[in-house]
């Protein structure tokens, strides 16, 4: 650290100084649109406050609420962790198995490339909306599972069921990210490590768990950071398909905050945000032990 | 040296994590207001000045293309050359979330339309101002309880002040297709036992079904039809659990156990429409805006449709009471022009064309008892529809004001979606009324 004296500083200022400019815009736009919204939302959380009559200290009362005695929020965390598990469960192993075929010689792969990631491009409301009608009674699915010989399903509608409908309509919309940054990473990986294993004798599945694998484990990290942070702030959707219903069965954090907020509740909403920040940072942590430390 | 990049990654990770949850925080920021074209309130500080240059006023109005405010700003403007109207148009989700933004700080419009359904969370936090000093107890000259009905009026008033304008109302009737009815030899119902009657032989002959929604609106209906109510008198405990009550939800859901309503549930969408084109819904209870929505959906059904007072309880008619108010925000600095607004689109003749433009029905009875909004709706078969909802008003209860509404009214819809799936309707009703009472009790 001693090389940072202060007029050295200075003297790169002088000689970088439109570099520090260029980084100011950025470093200016986080500090008033995100650092300080987040101070601001933190001191909230501590409050009693609906915007239009002055705040009133609370201390942790709405955090002992929000933990102790709130049936939704309970509800809103075991939907959220749900959906979080299933999806990055599914999510990223469909993404990864697209990538590992596409990533074979196979025909016409920049066309099931750009398919697959068409999704990713369209508006996550539009995507909720036709797997709306997808999931009607009378939609497509149902006509699909009567031409079977099953009973309909209330995807929407069945509490048992609507949580997994939300998902799978998620997944489906965001695999492709994942299988195109799986592929990018698979075709950076020297050809000639597979040949070597060929010649040590080894096998297909060798090679997947020998070389692919742990080449892919800084890719890993990002999809799972990425993947789980954007999970657990799980929204669009389900404003889009249920409204959080049928009987609580898909409210989740974020959308339970987001009805505190229309409630005029901002301390509480502010609390929420916090919580869901909190557990965000546990699992970036954990992940980042997970991935990188055998490095 | 692996603890600094430890740090370092520690920093990065935490960064990416404030990044992504910028939208989890977004509670907090307050959006600055979207008029960044506004010519400033400056002028109040320079009374001399004030007679020249003009005030201008923001109205925000979420009726969209079919504003029946934006063609009555110019002729307002010529009536009063000192007020100049800005109308911003939004849409009802947007100005929703744009009303919290400012009002928990930012620059306030000076008018805007309020669904009354939105004044339990307002009200309480005097949020808007209290319009009865300016009104005097008269709107354009004719005393309040002259203009209105005692059923607007309630759902205007909070305590004893007056937070909103009643523009347009809205209330529940029937709908329901005429044509099937002639067709089956049937009468249209008017009390329960005709409507289960009805509903049951036409939904027995494939000729469709009453719809069943959970919500609110719809299920309160049934309560205010048999005596029932939401909460109690005097608004600290729940009373959609008593014996009326739970009468009325169990002859609603069981509608739905016999197979003589279709449960409109979410794997739907929110509206009935679509049911009511590929004709699995004959029957359905709305208000008057809806005529307007069905005649942009589904115009190929000009004619099969008519509108009725619901079916009859045993106490009677009844409807939730709602509709759109013009309302000053508190925080507004030009209330006397605000309100001279207000009470230029309350004349007759713009109170007529809250019917003509937005096809709703407006609140003004002498608008209602006019000519212009009484013709024959060849839609509708030639039926004067807006008065079978101006009867429907008369016996219309708004919703109670209390600040906790929005978690009443989840946890009522909660029992509702329950009840519709098969649940006991007197242990559903109970369980929500224990959270409604833990909710008021604070």
């Amino acid at each position: 650290m001693s090389s940072l004296s202060v007029p050295a500083f200075i003297r790169g200022i002088r000689k970088h100084g439109l570099a520090y400019l260029f980084i100011a815009v950025p470093v200016l736009a986080a500090i008033i649109f995100l650092l300080i919204p987040m101070v601001t939302s933190f001191w909230w959380s501590f409050n009693e406050y609906n915007g239009i009559q002055p705040p009133r200290f609370v201390g942790l009362d709405n955090y002992v609420k929000l933990i102790t005695g709130d049936k939704i929020f309970r509800h809103a965390l075991k939907n959220t962790t749900f959906f979080v598990f299933f999806g990055m469960l599914i999510g990223p192993t469909l993404g990864l198995l697209t990538a590992l075929l596409l990533n074979q010689k196979v025909r016409f792969q920049a066309l099931f490339r750009t398919a697959y990631f068409l999704p990713v491009m369209t508006s996550l409301v539009v995507v909720a909306t036709i797997w709306r009608m997808l999931y009607n009674r009378n939609g497509l699915l149902n006509i699909g599972l009567a031409a079977l010989g099953l009973k309909p399903i209330g995807w929407l509608s069945d509490p048992q069921w609507a949580m997994m409908s939300i998902v799978i309509a998620s997944v489906w919309q965001g695999f492709g990210f994942e299988m195109v940054i799986f592929l990018a990473a698979l075709q950076n990986i020297p050809k000639e490590l597979y040949d070597a294993a060929a010649i040590d004798g080894a096998d297909g599945r060798r090679k997947f768990w020998y070389i692919t694998l742990p080449a892919l484990r800084p890719v890993l990290f990002f999809v799972y950071v990425i993947g789980i942070i954007e999970s657990y702030q799980v929204f669009d959707q389900v404003f889009v398909m249920t409204s959080g219903g049928p009987v609580y069965s898909t409210t989740t954090l974020v959308y339970y905050l987001y009805s505190r907020f229309i409630d005029l509740r901002l301390g509480y909403a502010s609390a929420i945000a916090y919580v869901l920040f909190i557990i965000l940072i546990i699992f970036s942590l954990i992940q980042w032990r997970f991935f990188m430390e055998k490095d | 040296m692996p603890t600094k990049r430890t740090v370092l990654f520690m920093l990065l990770a935490l960064l990416i994590v404030m990044a992504l949850t910028a939208c989890g925080g977004g509670a907090a920021p307050a959006e600055p207001a979207a008029s960044s074209g506004d010519t400033a309130p400056a002028t109040e500080e320079q009374p001399a000045a004030t007679a020249v240059e003009p005030v201008t006023i923001t109205v925000w109005d979420y009726y969209g293309e079919s504003s029946p405010i934006v063609p009555i700003v110019a002729a307002f403007e010529s009536a009063n050359p000192d007020v100049k109207v800005e109308v911003q148009s939004l849409d009802w989700d947007t100005m929703l979330e744009k009303m919290n933004v400012v009002l928990t700080g930012g620059e306030v419009p000076d008018v805007v339309t309020l669904d009354m359904t939105w004044l339990p969370t307002y009200a309480p936090l005097g949020a808007f101002a209290d319009l009865s000093p300016m009104a005097n107890g008269k709107l354009n000259g004719v005393p309040l309880d002259e203009a209105y009905a005692a059923g607007a009026l309630e759902a205007m008033r909070y305590d004893d002040q007056i937070l909103a304008m009643l523009y347009d109302f809205d209330v529940y009737a029937l709908y329901y297709r005429a044509d099937l009815l002639d067709e089956m030899g049937l009468d249209v119902p008017t009390t329960w036992a005709e409507l289960s009657d009805v509903a049951g032989q036409l939904a027995a002959n494939g000729k469709g079904q009453y719809a069943f929604m959970a919500d609110t609106f719809h299920a309160a209906q049934f309560l205010y039809e048999n005596g029932a109510s939401i909460l109690n008198e005097d608004n600290t405990a729940a009373a959609f659990n008593s014996p009326e009550a739970v009468e009325a939800i169990a002859f609603y859901a069981g509608m739905v156990q016999d197979g003589s309503a279709y449960y409109w549930s979410t794997d739907e969408g929110w509206e009935v429409t679509p049911g009511l084109k590929d004709g699995r819904i004959a029957m359905f209870s709305d208000g008057a805006y809806y005529m307007g929505i069905m005649k942009d959906a589904a115009p190929e059904m000009a004619g099969q449709w008519r509108v009725a007072p619901h079916p009859a309880g045993a106490a009677g008619p009844g409807s939730y009471m709602g509709g759109t108010g013009l309302a000053i925000p508190a925080k507004s600095d030009n209330q006397e022009a605000a309100w001279r607004f207000i009470e230029y689109a309350m004349t007759l003749e713009n109170q007529t064309g809250v019917f003509e433009n937005a096809g709703a029905a407006p609140a003004l009875l002498a608008a209602l008892e006019s000519d212009a909004v009484n013709a024959a709706d060849p839609y509708f078969g030639d039926q004067q529809t807006l008065s079978v909802f101006l009867q429907a008003m008369e016996t219309a209860t708004p919703f109670p004001y209390v600040r906790q509404w929005n978690d009443i009214d989840a946890a009522f819809t909660v029992a509702m979606e329950q009840v519709a799936l098969g649940e006991p309707v007197q242990d559903s009703l109970d369980a929500a009324a224990v959270e409604v009472d833990a909710l008021l009790s604070k």
